[in-house]
């Protein structure tokens, strides 16, 4: 029974890991960004639009995926929402006239062209996905 | 004043398309909606100038916002409303129409017909989309005069400052400019219904100041705003035109003090405010007929996100006119339980139910011909598309 009761959560554990380990999220940004890192108060504060520059004085405009587990993965580690609640907030801006909407790309290859020639881009993709062209943020 | 804010408009935008040259991409032109169809039933009384006893659909809202942002540090964007509630609207009102020139994050101006930020809730209470609630709390954000205390003509400066960390950060913004009650605007309905008309609404010069402090505890923010009012005038006939003379309101200030919670899944709200008004009705060769109201408003609101799609929560409000002779006529308590349902991203529905003790908000006297019923059980479904 002992046995039987260790195998299952092994089991569980395990397909926990394997489900967060397939969609790891990464914080993608134009060269022309000074920052090497980012904190996660900065984060949230880009892409709820409530800030415009990181702590180094960087300025930034925040590029979203439509969707897809990166993008799960990204809203609900650095901004605490999902991606419904997380685009009402947005439309809440856009209808107040407070902002404009940020950008949404179709996937993870299309964010890393976009913020690869777009100077003060910054984004996320999947950690597995080929990101040349564009620096890697460390998020603390 | 109109005149000369859309004119400038117009030239921002045209500095931004034709100083730049810029193409339709770069102007990063964007086209955004929503559209939301409501039902009210009512177990006493008819509400929001609907047959709400029998079953309402009349309140329909359809929005369409376009925006350019021709260089980084200046937007445009103009956005037009359709609106019908019961008697209310059914016509097209340009909501907001403005230029928006943000320096940096510690300091930006928009200017046009701008939103006023005044309160938790005021600038974006009709965004319907950004909300679980079907009606915000009525004792401050009454739907019948939405449209007029939504937006000025005028300015807005606002920017954060700090850098978080223990201090937290503060978000200000001040206003100033011209305020507009239309002349169907609920304010003007009890006047309006016993034969006063205002046929050029009234408004006057509006100014204030408006203070969030992001505190270092994550989501909590606490905030205070004080809206001032000198004194407007405006025309008013009764008789059918056979007394002509002016109504006066005001001066008077609109303080509110706020404080909103939001992490994770949870949100907590809560809003306190003073209205303090005097209205004069002055009609030519008469003695003056003078009132003064005295509201005092508030509300606690919570909602939890159940699941993806699912959201539930709760408020109560009340308001109290102190003014007011003891009777139901005084106050309004509302106790009301929401859900939400978002479909997708694009789609969603909303059903909730009011419990309301008092008749100080929501009622006419035409279409409750028969005297007030001190409480009522408001029902209200909504659906709601977005994009």
């Amino acid at each position: 029974m002992k046995k039987l009761i260790l195998s299952s959560l092994l089991a569980f554990a395990g397909s926990t890991l394997a489900a967060s380990a397939g969609a790891q999220a990464i914080v993608i940004a134009n060269s022309s960004v000074k920052a090497s890192g980012v904190s996660k108060d900065d984060l949230k504060d880009v892409f709820t639009g409530n800030a415009t520059t990181l702590k180094d004085g960087s300025k930034v405009v925040p590029v979203l995926l439509k969707d897809g587990p990166a993008n799960e993965e990204f809203l609900k580690e650095y901004v605490g929402k999902g991606d419904t609640a997380y685009r009402a907030g947005w439309r809440s801006l856009v209808f107040s006239g407070q902002a404009s909407m940020p950008k949404s790309l179709e996937d993870d290859a299309a964010a890393v062209a976009f913020i690869a020639h777009n100077p003060g881009t910054i984004g996320y993709i999947d950690k597995a996905s080929p990101h040349e062209g564009v620096k890697v943020l460390d998020v603390h | 004043m109109k005149k000369i804010l859309v004119g400038a408009i117009t030239l921002a935008l045209g500095a931004g398309t034709q100083g730049f040259a810029q193409s339709l991409e770069d102007l990063n032109i964007q086209i955004h909606g929503y559209a939301t169809q409501g039902f009210l039933y009512t177990t006493n009384n008819n509400i929001l100038t609907t047959h709400s006893s029998d079953g309402s659909p009349a309140w329909t809202e359809a929005v369409l916002n376009i925006g350019a942002q021709p260089i980084p540090k200046l937007r445009v964007a103009v956005q037009g409303r359709y609106f019908l509630l019961g008697n209310f609207g059914n016509s097209i009102t340009l909501d907001w129409a403005a230029a928006d020139y943000k320096a940096d994050d510690r300091f930006g101006v928009r200017f046009g017909k701008v939103k006023t930020p005044l309160g938790l809730f005021n600038d974006i209470q009709d965004i319907d989309p950004s909300y679980i609630w079907s009606l915000l709390p009525q004792s401050i954000y009454p739907i019948s005069s939405r449209n007029s205390i939504l937006a000025h003509y005028g300015g807005v400066a606002y920017g954060t400052l700090g850098e978080g960390g223990k201090l937290g950060k503060l978000e200000y913004r001040g206003w100033g400019g011209e305020r507009q009650i239309a002349a169907d605007d609920g304010y003007t309905l009890a006047q309006t219904e016993a034969g006063i008309l205002a046929p050029n609404g009234i408004g006057g010069a509006t100014y204030g100041a408006a203070v969030h402090w992001r505190t270092p505890l994550k989501g909590l923010m606490i905030g205070a705003s004080d809206g001032k009012e000198p004194t407007w005038s405006s025309k008013i006939t009764t008789g059918n035109g056979a007394l002509t003379g002016t109504e006066f309101v005001g001066p008077f200030n609109e303080p509110n003090y706020f404080a909103h919670y939001e992490k994770n899944k949870v949100m907590v709200a809560a809003e306190y405010g003073k209205l303090p008004v005097s209205v004069t009705l002055q009609f030519t060769g008469l003695p003056p007929s003078y009132e003064r109201i005295d509201f005092r408003n508030w509300y606690a609101m919570a909602s939890y996100k159940l699941t993806a799609k699912i959201t539930a929560g709760a408020y109560d409000t009340q308001q109290f006119n102190r003014q007011a002779a003891l009777g139901p006529a005084r106050y309004s308590k509302d106790w009301t339980v929401s859900g939400r349902y978002d479909f997708s991203q694009y789609l969603y529905a909303k059903a909730e139910q009011h419990f309301i003790d008092g008749t100080a908000i929501g009622y006419d006297t035409d279409l409750n011909p028969n005297g007030l019923k001190p409480n009522t059980k408001l029902t209200i479904l909504k659906v709601g598309v977005s994009f």
